[in-house]
């Protein structure tokens, strides 16, 4: 009983370790990943001992800059609130990891570890039930600032994700209708088998306009350019404008840490999660015939750095988006939602269910 | 709904497009990198502090004064910079000049450098060619605005 | 009355006339440099060409006398050519050091070359090198380069000072303006040459190189020098002369007057302007062991005090007033008021500058500017005895120094001892100051406005130039002010409405 607290905890520890080293990390990719694009060189200013290493040390130079700026509440503003909605913000964003694996499971003498923190069989309903929750930090924190533009922007961002909750949910149908379960971990195991025998029977090549559906409505819940109406920092006045310091900074972190679950997921249930194709827990299994054997360990290594490589992956298409479009106006932002991304997913799960009474 | 699906098309054009940027970008500056000399691919960014931008040869900069051979400013006070100066930080006096080829000269000739605004008509309209805006000095900055105003002498002495 | 045709109108314009001045009554300027008003027309610059119809070459306007029936253009191609034609042999020689040229800004040279020039250089010789520093007055330098020999300057010697001090010297390309064997020109009105002269070749060292004419204003004055009242104008530094300079005049030129002082004024009113700028007293002073400054609202308190308590006393006949020459005729009645109708039995008398030596010409013996405006009013000018005056007295007020031309300082000292209160309304410092307990600035003659009437009985309105140094008032704001707090103000005012 023990034991398997502490195997709990330190899966925790390491996947929030995990999760908030690879939002630094995304903040330094940011800003390089839109330099680059634009002919440029980036942030590379910081250093330590003189040693500037590309500007790595940037997002720890914004760290130290974020914590000792003053932690403003403006006046006759409910304090209270005003505190809690980023950590409520970042809380919804981070728990979201807790259902997703990284790996198979793993076995150390006769103890079996699931490489995920919470194996749950409804692993895909409580990631979405935790998105939406996140609305709560936005409204909380427009409403909290007592500032008529904040509650406006926290308005916004409200409508917006709900709008979008609704295109994301749908395209996941389609998926469901599909997968045998909605925990996770089985959704990958089933995409590691094989459609007419060579293809591996990955979410996107059975949903390729469920993918895309759920790309879509996934970057509009990351509230990042081009969807980026609830913050608009400089021309329209988003919902954290009366947040300074840390509060400010957690945020900014929870946009990040929604980039990488988005990539996450996406990965997970579009591109075989941790899967590597014709890979098979003794090694590879070729259907042309030819078998590569490996160790169970190095199966499991190779597991877990072919699911980083995925949200690596993700999370740099998702940087490209932000830095190659404008934003969207309120009116397109919504036809989009409602008039496009949703009927869309009607057609998918339509299509899908024909195509499952046909075959 | 098609006019959205347009659109989307273009988005990914529009994506390709940056992502072509981003990996060719990525390929030159990980050539200058491992050491070639690559200048006009890549980033296009001046490192300012240690590299520095080649000055236009029409260029305006400080101030200087240019002097005649026996090192007298060439100034005849003709004070036609200090009308012309939109910002008005040019201040002249005259005094008698014991030549009588010369006649004027300045006894006064102040440049607020705190003032300018770097149009360069005072340069335009001196009839004697005696200032001009080439030193190729523009890093001016100072943390007091005394040092700011240059006097005959010190501009005199940047010509040198 | 003939009929003439200018440029193809008609007007009909008084015999007699030469071309030049018909078109000028006629709003048509002629450019000229030669041509003065007030002196005989030469014809030596050639500027003034224009075409007669009849005749088949052009003709001189400045000294073409009008006919009946003239048909005359001014501004045909034929003329402007010849203008150019004109202006390229003058500036051949010249040496175009316009950036060193005090008139530049004002240079007649230059304004036609703009006008009807403007031409590239086709001379490719040197420009003949002459004395650029020659003096030919004390206080005028001549610049033979520049000089256009148009002999305005020789004409003014001969026919307006009738001196003749200068001539022209040599021929041809050599001809030169020169004085004759090193004797400059020593008259009173040798001021007048650098005005007169169109171009810069006649400079004033008094102006020379102070400051460049295009950040001068110039407005209309009366020089208070003598009791002429010669119109003149004063050209002060623009208000928008973007730099602190303590100096706000910088010369003073006719303003041409045919009555009073024609196109002219002397020396010494041109010369004598520094007092606007220098010496001048700022603030109220009141002398308590030492001087300090205090506002008007308490000099007007103290002063006032001391005449209401000297009326209610009925010892108005302590009070003495000493008034200069130079105040306004406006002052003058202010003056009469206060002291003679409200404040009956109070002493005024009058003190003028001495009076100096007169010429012939414009400058009067009388060197105050309203020895006529006072005289209007019941003050004493007697020869009396200062001393006496002031014996006995209790309250005294100077408006200028000029009292301490006319006593031994000494023996004005000691008699001033006696007296409670002494106070001195000046526009500059002087002998007075230290005798005195209140020192009040007042405003000079260009920072105020008023009239004066001249010692040949022409009265003249002038108005304000500068605005007043410090914080020194016109003596008329300082006496109403007074009277209002001296319990006299309804009278003052009944007495003025009814004046």
């Amino acid at each position: 009983m023990f034991l398997d607290i502490l195997i709990i905890a330190i899966k925790i520890i390491l996947g929030i370790s995990w999760l908030l080293t690879l939002t630094l990390i995304l903040t330094w990719v940011e800003r390089k990943e839109s330099a680059v694009v634009q002919d440029r060189i980036g942030a590379n200013r910081a250093s330590i001992l003189g040693l500037r290493v590309f500007g790595l040390f940037q997002p720890i130079a914004d760290a130290i800059k974020m914590m000792f700026k003053e932690d403003f509440v403006p006046p006759f503003s409910n304090r209270f609130l005003h505190t809690i909605a980023p950590f409520l913000s970042f809380f919804f964003a981070v728990i979201t990891l807790a259902a997703i694996p990284f790996g198979d499971e793993i076995t150390i003498g006769s103890k079996v570890i699931a490489l995920q923190i919470v194996r749950m069989n409804v692993g895909l309903v409580f990631i979405l039930a935790m998105f939406s929750l996140g609305i709560y930090g936005i409204i909380i924190g427009g409403w909290a600032s007592n500032n008529k533009y904040t509650l406006l922007g926290g308005m916004r961002g409200t409508a917006q994700i709900i709008s979008y909750e609704i295109a994301l949910g749908l395209s996941l149908i389609g998926l469901i209708m599909i997968y045998p379960s909605l925990e996770l971990n089985e959704i990958v195991k089933y995409q590691g088998s094989l459609l007419f025998g060579f293809i591996p029977k990955w979410g996107v090549i059975l949903q390729p306009l469920g993918f895309f559906i759920f790309l879509i409505a996934g970057m509009a819940e990351t509230k990042r350019v081009p969807f980026d109406l609830p913050e608009g920092e400089s021309e329209i006045i988003g919902f954290y404008t009366e947040y300074s310091g840390m509060k400010f900074g957690l945020f900014m972190m929870t946009d990040f840490v929604e980039v990488i679950l988005i990539s996450a997921l996406v990965t997970t249930l579009f591109f075989g999660g941790w899967q590597v194709p014709y890979l098979y827990p003794d090694g590879f299994h070729f259907p042309w015939g030819g078998n590569i054997l490996l160790n169970k360990w190095i199966v499991t290594v190779l597991q877990v750095l072919s699911f980083n490589l995925k949200v690596a992956f993700f999370c740099w298409l998702l940087v490209l988006a932000r830095w190659t479009f404008p934003r969207y106006r309120y009116d397109q932002l919504m036809n989009l939602g409602w008039k496009l991304l949703i009927p869309m997913s009607f057609v998918n799960i339509i299509g899908t269910g024909l195509i499952l009474i046909l075959v | 709904m098609i006019k959205s699906l347009v659109f989307l098309l273009e988005f990914l054009k529009g994506l390709w497009i940056t992502a072509k940027h981003f990996w060719i970008n990525i390929f030159f500056n990980f050539l200058k990198l491992i050491g070639f000399n690559i200048r006009d691919r890549g980033s296009v960014t001046i490192q300012y502090p240690e590299e520095k931008k080649e000055i236009a040869r029409r260029h305006r900069s400080l101030h200087r004064i240019l002097t005649r051979e026996d090192g007298s400013p060439r100034c005849v006070a003709c004070m036609l910079c200090m009308t012309v100066c939109p910002s008005e930080c040019i201040y002249i006096e005259a005094e008698e000049d014991p030549n009588p080829e010369i006649q004027k000269r300045p006894s006064k000739f102040i440049i607020d450098l705190s003032r300018c605004c770097f149009c360069g008509f005072c340069v335009e309209a001196c009839p004697e060619d005696a200032l001009r805006m080439d030193t190729n000095i523009v890093e001016l900055g100072e943390y007091n605005r005394e040092k700011l105003i240059y006097d005959l002498n010190r501009l005199v002495r940047i010509s040198k | 009355m003939i009929k003439i045709t200018i440029n193809g109108k008609n007007y009909k314009v008084k015999e007699g006339l030469t071309i030049l001045e018909a078109s000028k009554q006629v709003g048509i300027e002629i450019p000229h440099f030669c041509y003065h008003p007030a002196l005989e027309s030469e014809g030596s610059c050639r500027m003034c060409l224009v075409e007669i119809k009849g005749v088949p070459k052009l003709q001189l306007a400045c000294s073409t006398p009008i006919k009946d029936g003239m048909e005359i253009e001014t501004e045909n191609e034929r003329v402007i050519e010849a203008r150019k034609a004109v202006l390229e042999f003058l500036l051949a020689g010249h040496p175009l050091d316009c950036p060193i040229c005090d008139k530049a800004g004002e240079c007649k040279l230059q304004d036609y070359y703009y006008k009807f020039g403007l031409f590239e250089d086709r001379f490719e010789e040197e420009k003949p090198k002459r004395d650029k520093l020659f003096r030919i007055a004390p206080n005028l330098i001549y610049d033979q380069e520049r000089c256009i020999l148009c002999t305005r300057c020789v004409r003014f010697l001969r026919e307006i000072t009738k001196t003749g001090e200068l001539g022209v010297l040599n021929r041809g390309k050599e001809s030169l303006i020169s004085i004759y064997e090193q004797e400059l020109i020593e008259n009173n009105y040798s001021g007048n040459l650098a005005d007169i002269c169109p171009v810069g070749a006649i400079t004033d060292i008094d102006f020379r190189f102070k400051i460049r004419t295009w950040f001068l204003e110039r407005k209309k004055s009366i020089c208070p020098i003598c009791s002429r009242g010669c119109n003149i104008n004063i050209h002060f530094l623009s208000p928008s002369f973007p730099f602190k300079v303590e100096k706000r005049v910088f010369r003073i030129t006719p303003e041409p007057n045919v009555k009073i002082n024609g196109y002219w004024i002397c020396n010494l009113g041109r010369y004598n302007y520094h007092y606007i700028d220098n010496d001048r007293i700022l603030h109220p002073l009141k002398r308590n062991g030492e001087l300090k400054q205090i506002s008007w609202e308490e000099f007007y308190e103290d002063i006032g005090n001391k005449i209401k308590i000297l009326i209610r006393r009925k010892k108005e006949e302590k009070i003495g007033v000493i008034v200069n020459l130079s105040l306004t005729n406006e002052e003058y009645e202010t003056l009469e008021i206060f002291f003679n109708k409200c404040i009956p039995g109070t002493e005024i008398i009058t003190f003028g500058k001495k009076s100096g030596k007169e010429d012939n010409f414009l400058l009067t013996e009388d060197r105050n500017a309203n020895r006529k405006g006072a005289g209007k009013y019941r003050f004493k000018e007697k020869k009396i005895d200062i001393l006496k005056f002031l014996n006995k007295k209790e309250l005294v007020i100077f408006f200028g120094h000029e009292i301490t031309e006319h006593c031994n300082i000494q023996l004005l000292s000691e008699a001033l001892k006696d007296i409670k209160t002494k106070v001195l309304i000046a526009s500059n410092k002087g002998p007075l100051i230290n005798l005195v307990d209140y020192i009040l600035p007042s405003t000079v003659i260009a920072e105020k406005e008023g009239s004066f009437t001249n010692s040949q009985g022409i009265t003249q309105k002038f108005y304000r130039v500068l605005e007043p140094l410090g914080e020194s008032r016109p003596e008329i704001e300082i006496l109403t002010s007074l009277a209002q707090k001296s319990g006299i103000w309804r009278n003052f005012l009944m007495t003025r409405r009814a004046g």
